[in-house]
């Protein structure tokens, strides 16, 4: 039995430009305990659909034709319902999972009573015993255990557990249908399997259809039924899992499986493996970064351990620092740029302090280490058009020989990384899409021709189908420009492509280093390989890791706590402590 | 929203007619934010007010403000006064006890309340921008000295000071007035662009500007500036009023300047000499009616800049 049924939906919203058709004539039906995926990239009108089926569209939205019917109890067509009917509806029938844990709770309300709310909403007044019970059996049923869990306020849980507080949510009325957009976007690999494995439990324990919204054709391949795929607001293609993977028969789909990044799938960029003896570029003098002893705490926690390595950058070398959210990542790139100072040891970059005393020398640090950000939207000042972000530091750093050679050196830099001039330079961020930003960011790095370039995420926010292009435009600086580069990611998969060596952080402490392929194609450390096997791939016969396998991993960290070298690379050395 | 504007000539052939096309044509009304009604009304206000002052002087006699200039208590033009005289077309607003011309009070007195609005609102912003900035951005022992200041300075009630300032200087000037009300403009300003700064700071391409060896006059004043036009825009409007009513209300207590004419001034004279006994209503009550249009038109200017620079309040 098909627990809902869209029939040839089309959303229109009326924008002073003329009407944006979100979606256009799109019919499918879900059946009863039946796990749909809706694959698209942003824009393609996959969180739309959904929407529509809550009738939680945004305004100006609206549906312009089409029909959707829900089946339980009795079939009836959600668009014509009156507004208490479709409360009656929300969460009962038909619950949504949003796609930020962390900002639809309410911070200021326990956990076991943001269940009760939708309880008390659907059913009435119920007395606290009854209540608990039941927010009890909702906590358990996501893995939570009710006693420590149930009094805490959201703030007090991890991005996780606020995601499998959702879930509980969003089960405890046992509805019919769940729709779950995006529900581990902002989650590490690690939690994404274990919030993936319950939201399937609890969908399974009641037997309710899931619309699962994503991106991500690997954690699709591994958690649902059917694929739906969308693009622009139209359905191209929908079939069981097994054959959408197996056989895509719309080139979007295949691009879309193309474009996960396969761990040990072979180096990406086409061109030639790095010639490891290139002849050294420049005289030998003061490594280009040295970390002594680095570490960094903010206040009590320590977000870097003690660490020490040198980058002698007479070959341009890409150095990868992978780790999950809170690893201490993203601090090793603030001390690399002198954002942040180290709590002890020193950061050397040419054999002077970072960010340098001086104004004068700080200008010449800046000059010759470059980065490039995770967001391409927030990059961009809205107030310039995006010439600025590429003038600006090209006549700072006194590189320009005035303004017409700013401009060539501009054109050329787009050129380089795929873009046309023409079609980019002269027009305001909004104007341009994330891939676009992003490129325009690494052209500006290009156009610095640094020494040493910060990638911190640089692909992360980017759709998956232009991350190759980005990647490939990076390790083009190296290649051609001479730019050592560190990439710094929670994406073992592209770093294990991009780099020369790999480091792969735990709470502030390097678990495991050494070359991409012995690190990532055979890894030894119990961390790098729970890393590994979490990673979702598109391949609908694998198994995506178990628990168990997940809890012994965890545990052998802990006994586990040194470095494992696997390896080193000429022109970079890393030490201990 | 781009990828979809743009994705739309690839989807399925736009429907000319129905509803979509209507509600279109309903957005294109909101095209251009500036073309907002309650901005064009308020700005229609303030200009009128400013007309009255400029036009006034060409085509009318600004000595009339002086005492003796015409017959005392006389009534607007087509009103009696309590004598049973009617006003007659030389003085049509009437004049007050002393014989001065109610227009010509109005025409010199609203541009001089207006003036001392701006020019306090003016430095307070002047202050609160250059101090909210460098709290914000540059941070630590400075953050900490104007953050302390400005807030000992919010708990001061301004009227208090300034009637102690008004009467021990005397007699001042509009100029020396505006700068009196100045000193308790700057803080909410220096407050509102603090916050707005410390959120400013971390974003993007601050971080970029940073990256470009930007030095710290320029990140804050080419940046980040500019993406506070509007912002700062309307709470120059705020303040300018909240000024005007401070200046009022110092001239309605008699602290105002002595010498020239204003608003707050003449309903002073009005309230002291008895205008309200000898039902002399058009002494205070057109003053006032000036004074209310003033206030609603601000108030329409900064409620019109909120919905430019915040589309969502636009209604659709």
């Amino acid at each position: 039995m098909n627990i809902l049924d869209i029939g040839d939906l089309s959303v229109d919203f009326p924008t002073s430009k003329g009407v944006v058709h979100a979606v256009t004539g799109v019919s499918l039906s879900v059946p009863k305990g039946r796990r749909i995926g809706f694959v698209g990239e942003s824009g393609s009108g996959k969180t739309t659909t959904a929407l529509a089926a809550m009738r939680m569209l945004t305004p100006p939205g609206f549906v312009s034709r089409g029909g959707i019917h829900f089946n339980s109890p009795e079939r009836i067509n959600l668009l014509e319902l009156d507004g208490e009917s479709m409360r009656r509806v929300r969460l009962r029938r038909i619950s949504y999972i949003p796609q930020g844990a962390m900002n639809s709770l309410n911070p200021v309300m326990r956990v076991e009573r943001q269940i009760w709310d939708g309880i008390v909403a659907h059913e009435g007044p119920a007395d606290r015993e009854e209540l608990r019970r039941r927010s009890d059996a909702a906590l358990e049923g996501v893995g939570l255990d009710p006693a420590a869990v149930a009094h805490l306020h959201p703030h007090e849980l991890s991005g996780g557990m606020k995601q499998r507080v959702c879930i509980a949510i969003g089960v405890c009325l046992r509805p019919d249908l769940i729709i779950a957009d995006e529900p581990t976007s902002a989650l590490d690999v690690i939690t994404q399997r274990h919030v993936m494995r319950t939201l399937r439990e609890a969908q399974g324990g009641i037997g309710a259809g899931l619309i699962l919204i994503g991106h991500d054709m690997g954690l699709m391949a591994q958690s649902v039924d059917d694929i739906a795929v969308l693009k622009k607001g139209e359905l191209v293609e929908f079939g069981p899992t097994r054959r959408i993977i197996k056989s895509p028969r719309h080139p979007y789909t295949r691009e879309l499986i193309s474009s996960v990044p396969l761990v040990g799938g072979g180096r990406f960029p086409a061109s030639a493996p790095a010639k490891p003896a290139a002849a050294p570029r420049r005289e030998s003098g003061p490594p280009l970064l040295e970390f002594q002893s680095v570490s960094k705490s903010y206040g009590g926690a320590t977000a870097l351990r003690p660490m020490s390595f040198r980058l002698d950058g007479e070959a341009p070398r890409i150095i990868s620092v992978v780790g999950q959210s809170g690893s201490g990542k993203t601090t090793m790139g603030s001390l690399m740029l002198g954002f942040a100072r180290p709590t002890t040891g020193r950061v050397l970059f040419e054999g002077g302090s970072v960010p340098g005393r001086s104004s004068g020398e700080r200008l010449e640090f800046r000059k010759r280490a470059q980065a490039i950000f995770q967001d391409p939207y927030a990059c961009f000042n809205p107030f310039y058009r995006v010439d600025h972000t590429l003038r600006f530091p090209f006549e700072r750093f006194g590189l320009s020989g005035g303004p017409e050679d700013t401009a060539r050196a501009m054109d050329e830099a787009c050129r380089a990384v795929g873009l046309a001039p023409e079609a980019v330079l002269g027009r305001y961020p909004h104007q341009l899409s994330g891939g676009q930003r992003q490129r325009l960011i690494v052209a500006r790095a290009l156009m610095l021709s640094p020494r040493l370039l910060i990638a911190d995420e640089p692909v992360s926010m980017v759709d998956a189908s232009l991350r190759a292009t980005i990647l490939d435009s990076i390790h083009d600086l190296k290649e051609s420009h001479g730019i050592s580069i560190f990439y710094i990611t929670h994406d073992l998969a592209t770093a294990s492509h991009v780099s020369d060596y790999v480091m792969v952080l735990h709470k502030g402490h390097v678990v495991e280093a050494g070359p991409p392929d012995a690190v990532i194609g055979d890894p030894r450390h119990a961390y790098t390989r729970l890393l590994i096997d979490s990673i979702p791939w598109p391949d609908p016969d694998r198994e995506w890791g178990s628990e168990v396998d997940a809890r012994a991993a965890l545990e052998e960290i802990e006994i586990q706590p040194e470095t494992v070298h696997r390896g080193s690379i000429p022109g970079f050395e890393l030490r201990q402590g | 929203m781009t990828g979809r504007e743009s994705s739309a000539p690839e989807t399925s052939a736009p429907d000319a007619d129905g509803d979509s096309a209507r509600r279109v044509r309903r957005m294109r009304r909101f095209d251009n934010p500036w073309r907002n009604p309650k901005l064009i009304w308020g700005a229609g206000l303030l200009l009128g007010i400013v007309a009255l002052g400029i036009l006034g002087r060409l085509f009318w006699d600004a000595d009339l403000v002086f005492t003796g200039a015409g017959t005392p208590r006389q009534a607007p033009a087509g009103f009696e006064n309590l004598r049973g005289q009617a006003g007659s077309w030389s003085h049509p607003f009437g004049t007050d006890v002393s014989g001065k011309d109610i227009l010509a009070l109005l025409i010199v007195g609203a541009p001089n309340t207006l003036y001392v609005g701006v020019l306090a609102s003016l430095i307070g912003m002047g202050v609160g921008i250059f101090l909210g900035f460098s709290a914000g951005f540059i941070g630590g022992r400075l953050d900490d000295a104007i953050r302390v200041g400005s807030d000992v300075m919010i708990t001061i009630p301004p009227l208090l000071i300034l009637v102690v300032a008004q009467a021990s200087f005397g007699d001042i000037g509009l100029t020396a007035m505006a700068v009196l009300i100045a000193g308790f403009a700057w803080q909410s300003p220096t407050r509102l662009i603090r916050a707005q700064a410390l959120s400013m700071r971390e974003s993007g391409y601050v971080l970029m500007a940073r990256l470009s060896g930007a030095s710290t006059g320029h990140i804050m004043f080419r940046e980040m500036l500019p993406n506070l036009v509007p912002y700062l825009f309307g709470s120059f409007i705020a303040n300018v009023t909240t000024s005007i009513v401070t200046a009022v209300g110092l001239e309605v207590l008699g602290l105002g300047p002595q010498r020239v004419p204003t608003l707050g001034r003449v309903i002073y004279d009005a309230i002291n000499s008895g205008a309200l006994i000898q039902n002399l209503w058009w002494w205070w009550g057109i003053p006032t009616v000036l004074l209310a249009a003033m206030f609603i038109g601000l108030l329409l200017i900064n409620l019109g800049l909120d919905e430019v620079s915040n589309p969502r309040l636009r209604r659709l």
